[in-house]
């Protein structure tokens, strides 16, 4: 029987290609999607496994609207077998939890048999790191975050490196079970194989009634939270710009600041 | 009404975090009318460790559920415990540090109990009606999102170094309340099997003086110079992703959005640009001067005291008076 793994990607915004306007604004024509760095580091684990000499079959799957193809596809050719988007008018506005249930749903109902789910550490767009262990509490099974490493895997349970903020761990999960992988910026070049399969595999798009969702808990409907006010940060501060003068002059006006709020403490 | 306010305390080093202090800190001087209450779990000896610190939290009562299962700090066993703890006591809104652990932590149990959680708060206040409004970086901090949630309690997570600890404010210890936790049925699923602890770079995010480097800097060389200024001033070095990215300097110095957030009394930003992901994090320093050969860059314009100048000539010429 196949070892299945399911890996949870994200389309964001690419946030480190802003363009800027001639007007100084930020151009949103043309900003290009992409997938979530840390959703690579996630496809490179699975890769990893599957490496292994094992009957490994990656089913990658990610919600959001119809564009998100793009980076189903693009996961293809990294070497995903399966593709699945979740893409509803009535998915749109969910948050976390909403996410997290209606990743759930499409788990149970059609991978479930899977032996591990695998998710980047948090998204870029919004850098909120919820959805995993959100949905690991959905499926009612072990998890772990900040993963970066696979030590040993076994039938039914895995080794992992784990990073806290006071150590590096070393811990033992059962399978199944969901870890959040924390490593991000990693390049994958399609190789020329998979490539040649995701220009033929299709990616299956899934609506809410084939996923037997609850209306209530999808979309905006099943997202308790909501976005009360959005506004730019306002900076507070008046500025004053110290006049020309010499390298010399300006450290010592650092070195005065310095002290003085040295001895503020005193 | 009043409203009861629950607080996750994570102990760290035998102490209360220092960022659940922090929490502990703002609510009792932003939350009118709340009732601030703490809850710990841990096992007997990490307790027995740091009661004395965490006596001086300043929170009304400390729920203390000791277990030795505790030790794992499985998120699995925590959030089912936690679980039964919040449906039984109702708390209005509860709040827990996004350390790497809270952050693991929070969203499961929300999930458990189907609420909502607004995870990485720079700000919380608490409207006329008693509900939280949850303030948190967006878009790589370009955008501030002020969050509500239609369900109960109000749930957050808060960074590290957003609020600042005022040790001074907290006066009355706190009533104990020992609670034997329930754990039937729930089980830790996880093991640990070795863990090796990490150098310790001490609260630097709350250190008086804080002296950050950027891609101004233009070499490695020229970076070292703010590790040894930062040495002699008995300040703490820091840098910007991008500096981070050129490998001049490790990511736990990173300040800004996807880093640490500070709070010191003084931040000096040497050919950094200020852009919204870095100065994210440094909001909450009592005064910024930034140094820097663009008289336009965002920074010139969000510090306190703005600088003009080759940041290398200036960083020379502080090592220079100081060594002497
Ligand atoms: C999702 C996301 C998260 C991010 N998170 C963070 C984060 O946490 N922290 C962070 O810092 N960044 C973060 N960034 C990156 C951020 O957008 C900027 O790219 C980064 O802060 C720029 O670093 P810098 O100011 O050192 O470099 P630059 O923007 O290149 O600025 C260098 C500055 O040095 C000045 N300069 C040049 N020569 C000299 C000289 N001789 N003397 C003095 N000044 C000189 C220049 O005028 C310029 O202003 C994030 C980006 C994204 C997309
Ligand atoms: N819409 C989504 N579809 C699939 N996976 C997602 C989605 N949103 C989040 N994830 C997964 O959850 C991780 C953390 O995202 P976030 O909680 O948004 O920071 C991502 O790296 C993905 O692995």
């Amino acid at each position: 029987m196949a070892f299945k793994i399911v890996v949870c990607i994200k389309q964001v915004p690419d946030t480190t290609d802003i363009r800027w306007t001639e007007h100084n604004t930020i151009q949103r024509d043309g900003l290009d999607s992409v997938i979530n760095p840390y959703d690579l580091g996630a496809i490179n684990l699975a890769n990893y496994i599957k490496s292994l000499n094992r009957e490994v079959e990656i089913i990658v799957v990610t919600m959001g609207p119809l564009q998100a193809q793009d980076s189903l596809h693009e996961a293809l050719a990294m070497g995903c077998d399966e593709a699945y988007l979740l893409s509803d008018k009535k998915f749109s506005g969910a948050d976390t939890l909403a996410t997290a249930y209606t990743l759930s749903q499409f788990i149970k109902n059609f991978v479930p048999d899977f032996k591990l789910v695998i998710c980047g550490q948090q998204a870029v767009d919004g850098d909120t790191a919820q959805t995993p262990s959100s949905l690991a509490e959905k499926l009612g099974i072990a998890q772990a975050t900040n993963i970066t490493k696979l030590i040993n895997l076994c039938d039914d349970y895995a080794i992992w490196n784990k990073e806290t903020q006071l150590c590096t761990q070393t811990i033992k999960l059962p399978l199944p079970s969901l870890v959040a992988c924390s490593c991000n910026n990693i390049e994958i070049n399609p190789d020329i194989n998979s490539y040649i399969r995701s220009q033929k595999s299709q990616i299956k798009i899934l609506n809410a009634e084939s996923l037997n969702v609850l209306e209530n808990n999808i979309g905006l409907k099943g997202s308790p939270t909501q976005v009360k006010n959005a506004y730019r940060p306002i900076i507070t501060r008046t500025t004053e710009f110290l006049a020309e003068s010499s390298s010399d002059a300006y450290a010592d006006f650092i070195l005065s600041e310095i002290n003085k709020c040295k001895a503020d403490n005193d | 009404m009043t409203k009861n306010v629950l607080v996750y305390i994570e102990i760290d080093e035998n102490k209360a975090a220092r960022v659940s202090k922090e929490i502990i800190s703002h609510a009792l001087s932003n939350f009118s009318d709340a009732d601030i209450n703490g809850i710990v779990l841990a096992d007997e000896q990490a307790i027995n460790l740091a009661l004395d610190d965490l006596k001086k939290c300043g929170v009304n009562k400390l729920y203390i559920l000791k277990d030795n299962l505790f030790d794992t700090h499985s998120t699995c066993l925590f959030a089912g415990v936690l679980e039964r703890f919040i449906l039984e006591n109702k708390p209005d809104i509860l709040l827990i540090g996004a350390t790497p652990d809270g952050r693991d932590l929070a969203p499961r149990l929300a999930s458990k109990l189907n609420i909502g959680l607004t995870a990485d708060c720079t700000d919380l206040q608490v409207d006329s009606e008693g509900k939280l409004l949850a303030t948190r970086p967006t878009y790589g901090g370009k955008m501030m999102a002020t969050i509500i949630s239609k369900t109960l309690p109000d749930f957050a997570t808060v960074r590290p170094g957003a609020f600042k600890y005022n040790p001074n404010a907290v006066h009355n210890e706190p009533e104990l309340v020992y609670i034997n936790p329930d754990i039937s049925g729930l089980s830790s699923l996880m093991e640990i099997i070795s863990s090796e602890n990490k150098p310790r770079i001490d609260d630097w995010t709350c250190s008086e003086v804080i002296i950050a480097g950027g891609l101004g800097l233009k070499t490695k060389e020229n970076f070292d110079l703010i590790y040894k200024l930062a040495e002699l001033l008995k300040a703490k070095p820091a840098a910007s992703r991008a500096a981070v990215e050129q490998g001049w300097a490790p990511q736990d110095i990173q300040v800004g959005q996807t880093g640490n957030s500070v709070s010191p009394k003084l931040y000096i930003a040497f050919g950094i640009s200020g852009a919204m992901q870095h100065t994210a994090g440094i909001t909450n320093s009592d005064k910024i001067i930034a140094v820097n050969t663009d008289k336009d860059a965002p920074i010139m314009h969000t510090a306190d005291f703005a600088i003009q100048s080759d940041a290398v000539d200036i960083i020379n010429s502080l090592i220079q008076k100081l060594s002497n």
